[in-house]
């Protein structure tokens, strides 16, 4: 077999090959546009691999190529740099470790602080993280957490995201689509559960926004431990086209307090007791501007802004979300309307999604008609409504991938015995702002 | 101002631990493409099959006596083998000489 790939695919095309156990696959690189649709284009752009195809397929093989060795992956020491604040980032940032934004130093002092959010022995496996299938020990999440100016209040949270991480589904709907995808699909965590509180997670005004440690460091890490034991890198395994700046971190808490609905993870079968992370991978942040403030208005914006056969999380406002339950809105209620009032022909959504079948939306319920009018989603379970932010009317949409309805939708938290000291220890971690 | 009392990090390293993956050969080659049957694997992004539809009208034209065999994978982002026609796909191989694959990107 030959493999054509784009030339800007080649490094990813051959970091999967060797991920595979075939470092040898010939890969062609091509000048084939990506997606392109055009004839001439595509005729091209093979234009000047056609030897290469030819040779590709039928040039002897190597020694090399008949006997793969197998390179020893590069493990480094644990104690792997001395030095000031400005030479350790300056060695973590050109060893590709960091975000691009200064670390905090992994000392052996930090970590071991780090390490008091978990009752799990800091060797313990939580998994193998794809793409490299780097080990997620309990340490190296301890580590990634330092580096990103996490409390280790955080560790239940950040141990219960790498599951959720580990068990995502394979293919399409999953972590090793949308974490790689030229979509530039972003983890987006939603914490539910009392844990909110006790780790100050804003979830009122400005909750996407910079400003509370909670929300930053925890996305953040994240962020560091796809990278540093999945060993996903840029260009490389994460071919987003684009890139997305919510790739730093997209963390809220449900605003439960001042939601009329009952929280996410009591919807996923969890007691209300429970703290839990949900995951989902949106490539699109929106926020929309209701016309009133009835439910009809609101309901009716929510419609205008899905415009994509995707998942949904609707974030309402608290009082957005009080004026729609005071209408007899509840959660299910609401998804349902979008299901039935999206409507869209079935051309309108082919010629959105060009040649490739979303399975999640209405296409493939879709007649051979294409005058007939289908749900933009077809199934309410693909939408997420939750309640955040603050006062106003600005309601936002999360557009983007996720689990397939019926899998793995949320990961309960897991807390430490001493659990309260600790909460006790960093309650009071929280910015107070100078009067002027 | 100069900073006389900067201090001095020991830090860990963030960088996971990985098993060596196991290696295989690639298959071997076939000497001509006149008169094989040339397999082509289609993934799902749009690209892969009129790609391939110019490399199978070129191929014809210069090894006339060729055979073409078309296998489309349907379901975005997941390995044939992962799936339920697996079997399928083994049997396809199984009657082609070699393969081009076309990912789409």
């Amino acid at each position: 077999m030959i493999m054509l790939a784009n030339y800007g695919f080649a490094n990813d095309a051959e970091s999967a090959s060797r991920s595979k156990g075939m470092p040898g696959v010939r890969v062609v690189s091509t000048k084939v546009p990506c997606e392109s649709t055009v004839s001439a284009d595509i005729e091209a752009g093979l234009d000047g691999s056609w030897d290469d195809i030819i040779t590709a397929l039928t040039k002897p093989l190597t020694t090399e190529e008949k006997n793969p060795r197998v390179e020893k992956t590069e493990t480094p020491a644990r104690i792997v740099f001395q030095g000031s604040l400005e030479e350790v980032n300056r060695f973590f940032y050109r060893r590709g470790w960091t975000d691009g934004l200064p670390i905090i130093p992994p000392t052996e002092e930090a970590v071991q602080e780090m390490l008091l959010g978990t009752d799990l022995a800091p060797d313990y496996l939580l998994g193998q993280l794809q793409s490299r299938l780097g080990k997620a020990t309990v340490e190296k999440v301890a580590i990634n957490a330092v580096m990103a100016g996490a409390l280790p209040t955080y560790m239940p949270v950040l141990i219960a995201a790498t599951i959720d991480l580990l068990e995502s589904e394979q293919g399409f709907n999953g972590y090793t689509t949308y974490g790689f995808s030229t979509g530039s699909w972003s983890p987006f965590w939603i914490i539910s559960g009392p844990i909110r509180q006790q780790l100050n997670i804003n979830s009122g005004s400005g909750s996407f926004s910079p400003g509370n440690i909670a929300n930053a460091a925890i996305g953040r890490a994240m962020g560091l431990i796809i990278k540093n034991i999945g060993g996903v890198r840029k260009g490389i395994e994460d071919m987003g086209v684009m890139g997305n700046p919510m790739k730093y971190t997209m963390v809220i808490a449900e605003n439960e307090e001042e939601s009329p609905w009952e929280p996410l993870h009591v919807e996923y079968g969890l007691k209300k007791e429970d703290s839990a992370i949900s995951l989902n991978f949106p490539q699109t942040y929106l926020q929309h501007y209701p016309p009133g403030s009835d439910a009809t208005s609101i309901l009716q914006s929510v419609i205008d802004n899905i415009t994509r056969g995707m998942r949904y999380t609707i974030v309402f406002n608290p009082s957005t979300a009080k004026n729609l339950a005071r209408e007899g809105y509840n959660k299910e209620k609401i998804k349902q309307y979008i299901v039935e009032k999206k409507l869209v022909s079935a051309a309108q959504i082919k010629a959105q999604l060009g040649a490739v079948v979303i399975p999640e939306s209405g296409l493939q319920q879709s007649s051979r008609n294409t005058a007939e009018m289908v749900p933009l989603i077809k199934d309410p379970r693909l939408i997420r409504v939750i309640v955040g932010g603050g006062p106003g009317a600005f309601v936002a949409h999360l557009i983007g991938g996720g689990a397939t309805p019926g899998k793995k939708e949320i990961q309960k938290i897991e807390l430490p015995k001493n659990w309260d000291k600790l909460v006790d220890k960093y309650k009071n971690v929280v910015p107070i702002y100078a009067k002027y | 101002m100069s900073n006389k009392t900067e201090c001095f990090y020991e830090v860990l390293s963030p960088w996971a631990e990985a098993d060596p993956v196991p290696y295989r050969a690639i298959s071997p080659r076939i000497k001509d493409l006149a008169g094989k049957k040339i397999g082509l694997f289609c993934n799902t992004k749009r690209v892969a099959e009129p790609t391939l539809k110019v490399i199978e009208v070129r191929l014809k034209k210069m090894f006339p006596a060729a055979a073409f065999s078309w296998f489309f994978n349907t379901v975005p982002n997941e390995a044939i083998i992962a799936q339920t026609r697996k079997n399928e796909f083994e049997n396809w191989l199984k009657g082609v000489d070699a393969v081009i694959a076309a990912y789409g990107d």
